[in-house]
């Protein structure tokens, strides 16, 4: 009877134990609920402001404009991306629509394409940061529970996921990324090479209701090889915006007049 | 294909329990280890204490990185609808055939405005006046003011996918860098000639007068455009509109696009200007990686040779082609580098460009005024090869050179620039050398060494 007892005993033990893995959280859908946090599900437009420091001191100040749409078969964003400051990029556009990207220079009226890697605009390439959506390009892994402290400099208990890039050609090899437990909120990340160069870490901060949900207005970048280079990109005048699908090609980009 | 980089991430934290807690021998029962052993934890423990050092180094770059956020500034600049710059330059041109060094100064004001007026209605405006010694293509300098309308229309958008537009317009067309066969409105287009760079060429060129409308659907586009003859001759006098340069006959243009694939987006084009025979074009671009793009812009058509043109030889229209191909590579620093290959079917062979350079010297002037008015290239073959690095080595400065070879008579052009910007102020150095034999494509440019110092003020 004991024996029995203790059978019984042993088989529900598995079954909670199975039940218990079953309810784990699935990384891949936190990386999703997480990209969801920081990126609307319709046609937006918000303004960047880039805040550029060296060695503790503010060298660089750009101020962009974005309008963004996801694409329905990738399901990864399309932005036409419009220079607002400097005066010397006054108007200048960049159009992302996955790896076809084009530069259009009011001044000549040229429209050049350009290469991933071709940064006309360095900072710009941190737009990457904002509006990739991560779970479409890459495959995540539940490496830890752990507490880490936040932009805010609070201590966050936060599932930490490893995350690998599944599609070709994408802008970073592997992230680390920390996300908040409950809220699925990003909290950090850290972005690295193919040869495991630490490129980028990332804290994502001042989180208030935008588009219907708790986003966050502030990301700020620490370069990976000089860690005294620290970007600040401050998000605001976020808004549904029109972005039709006949803008998002080469030859609408001397059109374009936004509101 | 993944699994292999996963394998090669480093310090990877998220690997299995078993993988990181399997001490083999305690770091506090050392007693019977062999030297080996003992160097072995030895380098451990340094490890650790490394490790733990570099942690907390990040830790502080991470609080420091934040500490620069809680006080930066707040305010975004917000966008406007004008564009103004002031410059003023100094130039020192070192002449050919012994003719006396010109010391040129110049001074000018360029705006350009583009303004909504009413729904789905704006109004484009670009304008730009140099003042001094403003040379033209011919390298002829004037002492007086040149006003260049570079564009002023209207734009009507009567949907989302459909634009018309009226006025004079600068319909820039062409994937390549030196030599655009496509860019048929370029003819005749430029007043003052700041610099021989092919970016300062487009930028200060007038439009011309057309009525343009656009269709756009996902991913494509259809273009058809109409530009009158509105005046025969070009008008020197520095402040005329010149619409004998850009308007002198009737043209028009069909310009179709579409996506085929993420990586290729070519470009169809068919124009006929008064008088000739219709000219197909296209314009086709790809990418090589993630690092290079490559490009091929080509146009063909029934015309007269260049030589024609300029009446310096009869009419002998013909089967004719132009090219010109190559590809942009970017390095991680921001260097990019770029190699073309030009070709005119319209241009001179080695035998035809020796007998015109050994014919009557008002002849080859003819052929060469009308060439660079043109901006078309007088022989058949050349190569272009331009480098620009951002950043390069310092922040904010930017560095680009570029030397045009012509593949004939194996003259060349080289030109160099260092520029340094600041919020509102750039300031640059360009030198520019021209070299080959009395004649040649480049070395009979009146300019052996052009150095040009500018300063520029964004308002």
């Amino acid at each position: 009877m004991s024996d029995r007892f203790l059978r019984a005993a042993a088989g529900a033990a598995l079954l909670l134990a199975a039940l218990g893995a079953f309810a784990a959280p699935d990384p891949q859908s936190i990386l999703e609920a997480s990209d969801a946090v920081r990126n609307p599900d319709k046609p937006f437009g918000l303004t960047v402001l880039l805040l550029e420091y060296r060695n503790g001191r503010q060298v660089g100040e750009n101020t962009l404009q974005v309008y963004s749409r996801a694409d329905v078969k990738r399901g990864q964003f399309r932005s036409l991306v419009r220079f607002v400051a400097p005066p010397r990029d006054a108007d200048k556009l960049m159009l992302k629509n996955g790896n076809d990207m084009w530069f259009f220079d009011p001044s000549s009226k040229a429209t050049i394409r350009i290469s991933p890697q071709q940064r006309l605009l360095g900072q710009a390439a941190n737009g990457d940061v904002v509006t990739v959506n991560l779970a479409k390009d890459y495959h995540a892994e539940l490496a830890a529970e752990e507490d880490v402290q936040d932009g805010d400099r609070q201590m966050r208990h936060c599932y930490k996921l490893a995350v690998s890039a599944t599609a070709p050609n994408v802008t970073y090899d592997h992230l680390e990324m920390w996300i908040a437990l409950g809220s699925n909120r990003p909290v950090k990340a850290r972005y690295y090479s193919e040869s495991g160069r630490l490129l980028k870490t990332a804290f994502f901060r001042r989180f208030q209701m935008q588009l219907g949900g708790e986003r966050p207005t502030e990301t700020i970048i620490i370069d990976g090889l000089d860690p005294n280079w620290v970007t600040v990109m401050r998000y605001s005048d976020y808004a549904w915006r029109e972005v039709p699908e006949v803008w998002l090609q080469r030859d609408f980009l001397p059109r374009f007049k936004p509101e | 294909m993944r699994l292999s980089r996963t394998i090669g991430w480093p310090l990877a934290p998220w690997k299995s329990g078993s993988e990181l807690r399997r001490p083999r021998t305690s770091p506090f029962a050392p007693l019977n280890i062999k030297p080996t052993q003992r160097l072995a934890s030895a380098c451990a423990l340094g490890l650790l204490l490394l490790a733990t050092g570099a942690n907390s180094l990040a830790q502080d770059d991470e609080a420091a990185a934040l500490g620069l956020a809680d006080r930066a500034p707040e305010s975004a600049a917000q966008p406007r609808s004008w564009r103004l710059f002031a410059e003023g330059a100094m130039e020192q041109a070192n002449m050919h055939f012994g003719l006396p060094d010109e010391q040129l100064h110049r001074a000018t004001i360029d705006l350009q405005v583009d303004q909504t007026i009413a729904a789905q209605w704006r109004v484009v405006l670009a304008d730009r006046l140099d003042m001094g010694d403003v040379q033209n293509l011919n390298g002829t300098a004037s002492i007086s003011d040149v006003n260049t309308l570079k564009e002023v229309y209207a734009s009507w958008a009567a949907q989302t996918g459909l634009l018309f537009d009226a006025g004079r317009i600068n319909p820039r067309l062409g994937a390549a860098a030196g030599y655009n066969p496509t860019d048929e409105f370029r003819s005749d287009a430029v007043r003052s000639v700041d610099s021989s760079d092919p970016v300062s060429l487009r930028e200060n060129r007038m439009g011309s007068v057309m009525i343009r409308g656009q269709s756009l659907w996902t991913g494509g586009s259809l273009t058809a455009l109409f530009s009158p003859k509105l005046d025969s001759n070009a008008n020197t006098a520095g402040y005329n509109v010149d619409l004998g340069a850009t308007n002198h006959e009737d043209r028009w243009m069909l310009i179709a696009s579409e996506q085929v694939t993420e990586s290729v987006n070519p470009q169809l084009l068919l124009w006929r200007e008064q008088d000739n025979a219709p000219q197909f074009g296209l314009n086709l671009t790809g990418l090589l990686g993630t690092a290079a793009v490559t490009y091929l812009e080509c146009s063909a058509g029934r015309s007269p040779s260049l030589a024609a043109e300029a009446m310096v030889l009869p009419r002998d229209t013909a089967f004719r082609s132009r090219l010109a191909g190559g590809v942009t590579y970017t390095f991680e620093n921001k260097l990019s580098l770029t190699a073309e290959y030009e070709y005119s079917g319209a241009g001179m062979d080695a035998s035809q460009w020796r007998a015109v350079q050994a014919g009557p010297l008002a002849t080859y002037l003819q052929l060469r005024v009308f060439a660079f008015d043109a901006q078309d290239m007088v022989t058949r073959r050349a190569a272009f090869v331009l480098a620009t690095w951002e950043d390069a080595g310092i922040r904010d400065l930017d560095l680009k050179a570029w030397t045009k070879f012509d593949l004939i008579d194996r003259s060349r052009m080289i030109w160099l620039e260092a520029r340094y910007h600041w919020s509102r102020i750039e300031a640059a150095l360009q030198l520019q050398y021209d070299s080959g034999t009395v004649l040649s494509d480049f070395g009979a440019l009146p300019q052996a060494r052009i150095g040009t110092a500018l300063i520029r003020y964004y308002f």
